[in-house]
């Protein structure tokens, strides 16, 4: 372990929710929670609006209608039109489905390989904990942004890859940290407790280890998902995610910057609707630490 | 040093996934789009893309231990020239940012604790969280419309640099300094009542003098850490920052070389932040033990 993370506590044994099982009413808990309730509604709106996006179109959000084009809000488009006179709301939900589905993709996705990654290394140990953890060691060589770039660079821009470059750059920390839960875990008197009572070795892995370490993976994935929602469009903005003429905020913010200032909503829609995205989740984010983190301490 | 090298390797590992050849594409960038049997023969040879990739990565990290990382396919320069034309604009941009980072988070954390509960440091505690959600790019271009274009402050298109790093390097610093003072905060506290502290301030010591001299000494480890593993996302962010305020440098030259698919300057780049991940984590442990005489002791 290198200065770096030691000075990070990242190994740090946290209080970890006996047993691993999920307190009781985990959402009626965040929702008594201030930052979780309003993270949880906002979450809510955004989950129902991307999941419905493409059916709930007022128009076709790709298509161009140029004899309407930079119109401000109005009854018949809400949040005006853009260049090219496709309407904006449109546009915004349809991105909204691609971008925060991506984002929820890539993070489904490096939590379940660093979980079972991190799980395989802290089980095993040995030989193989030693190789997983090298690979891990290097990747984390990189930085991330870094690495991502590279890979969209070497497969070509486009939305699949950026999606899989970001999962290839971002499953290291998740393994790490995964590994870490499950020795820490793997350490607890109750699991000397089960062995002694003969419990056989894979229900105490299933029961007792898996759970606890996932749900702290999960609250880390949790804080991460705002950086990813970021990323992406972060990548599109610079015409590396998602392709035209298809709409994501990213992207968006990219078409609508040189029009700000006789079309400012242009620009302030999709904007105010990463800011709010990232906001929920980081509330969410922060509502879970407080609840699971503190809830073997009371 | 070895990590930084074998970091490499991964990217050569999703070089085989990359679609299309690449003589093809250097041939047309050349101008040349429909190349003959020969053209196409002879510059595969030449660049000797027509070995196994292992020998190939082989031979290219024998060149980079001799300081040669060969040549762009979209200019026909060096990777090396390419890269030091642009790295003083970068590394200006780079250095200013993390100088007012440091700066900021510093006034802000030791103000927040002094204050602690009182209006400055509620302030200063609801900056760390907008910091903490607006994605640096987004907060960046809404300076660029409303400070650049909206005042009319300053220049977009920079003829020198000098003075105009500052717009872009105060946006990064800005941002960059709330996770910061967030963790300085934290750490201050925690330290603020430890014995020591305790001690010189029923000696009579006022309570600025505590905090500075004997509250932040010890406070600084995690802080010291964060700014080094910050370096990396810096240079990672350094494609969308320098994008937004078309500032010469690196990142620009990368993005640059996303679109043409130069892969010899892309490998360079991801050699260069694994290198600047290292250096930067060497530093970290450097300067920690400077100030912590326990980690000393602990590796001789």
């Amino acid at each position: 372990m290198s200065g770096i993370e030691a000075a990070l506590n990242l190994h740090r044994p946290r209080a970890l929710p006996a047993r691993g099982k999920l307190p009781r009413g985990l959402l009626a808990r965040l929702w008594t929670h201030r930052g979780g309730r309003i993270g949880l509604i906002l979450c809510l709106i955004l989950a129902v609006l991307s999941a419905l996006g493409p059916s709930i179109l007022p128009h076709e959000p790709n298509w161009p209608d140029y004899a309407s084009t930079l119109l401000g809000p109005s009854a018949e488009h809400w949040l005006g039109t853009d260049a090219t006179g496709r309407d904006v709301l449109s546009r915004l939900l349809d991105a909204g489905h691609r971008s925060l589905g991506a984002a929820m993709l890539v993070l489904v996705s490096i939590y379940g390989i660093g979980l079972v990654v991190g799980v395989i290394a802290g089980v095993s140990g040995g030989v193989v904990d030693t190789v997983l953890m090298r690979l891990v060691d290097v990747l984390m060589t990189i930085p991330g942004m870094v690495l991502a770039f590279a890979i969209v660079g070497i497969l070509g821009p486009g939305f699949h890859n950026l999606i899989l470059a970001l999962i290839i750059a971002d499953w290291a920390y998740y393994a790490r940290l995964a590994r870490s839960y499950v020795l820490n875990a793997a350490g607890q008197p109750y699991i000397t407790a089960a062995r002694l009572a003969g419990v056989p070795f894979h229900r105490i892995l299933i029961q007792h280890i898996i759970p606890p370490a996932a749900i702290q993976l999960a609250i880390v994935a949790s804080l991460g998902l705002g950086g990813t929602i970021g990323a992406i469009a972060g990548f599109s903005f610079l015409g590396l995610g998602s392709q035209p003429p298809h709409a994501e905020w990213g992207a968006m913010l990219s078409e609508s910057r040189f029009y700000f200032p006789i079309a400012p909503w242009l620009l302030l829609a999709p904007a105010g609707l990463i800011l709010v995205s990232v906001v929920a989740v980081n509330l969410i984010g922060n509502a879970l630490r407080d609840v699971l983190d503190s809830g073997a301490d009371k | 040093m070895a990590a930084a090298l074998a970091a490499t390797l991964i990217v050569w590992l999703i070089l085989p996934l990359a679609p299309g050849d690449p003589v093809l594409r250097i041939l047309a960038a050349q101008g040349i789009d429909e190349p003959n049997e020969l053209q196409i023969d002879v510059l595969r040879a030449e660049l000797a893309l027509d070995r196994p990739l292992p020998v190939q990565y082989i031979e290219w990290l024998g060149r980079v231990v001799q300081g040669d990382l060969s040549v762009s396919y979209r200019t026909g320069q060096p990777v090396l020239t390419e890269i030091a034309s642009r790295l003083p604009a970068t590394a200006l941009l780079l250095g200013t940012a993390l100088a007012f980072s440091v700066f900021f988070s510093l006034i802000l954390a030791l103000i927040a604790v002094h204050f602690r509960d009182r209006w400055p440091d509620r302030i200063i505690r609801a900056y760390t969280q907008i910091t903490a959600s607006v994605p640096t790019f987004i907060f960046a271009l809404l300076v660029l419309q409303y400070v650049v274009l909206g005042l009319g402050i300053g220049k977009v298109l920079p003829r020198g640099l000098g003075w105009l790093v500052l717009l872009p390097a105060l946006t990064l610093a800005i941002d960059r300094a709330g996770g910061w003072t967030q963790l300085l905060r934290a750490s201050l506290l925690e330290h603020i009542h430890s014995g020591p502290v305790l001690v010189a301030r029923s000696r009579g010591a006022t309570r600025w003098r505590t905090l500075w001299r004997h509250a932040l000494p010890n406070s600084l480890l995690p802080y010291i850490t964060a700014i080094g593993v910050s370096l990396g996302a810096m240079i990672g962010g350094t494609p969308i920052i320098e994008e937004i305020f078309t500032w010469p440098g690196l990142g620009r030259l990368m993005l640059l070389s996303i679109q043409a698919r130069d892969f010899p300057v892309i490998q360079a780049f991801v050699l260069l932040g694994a290198l600047c991940y290292v250096t930067a984590s060497m530093l970290v442990d450097l300067v920690s033990m400077a100030i912590d005489p326990r980690l000393r002791e602990a590796h001789p």
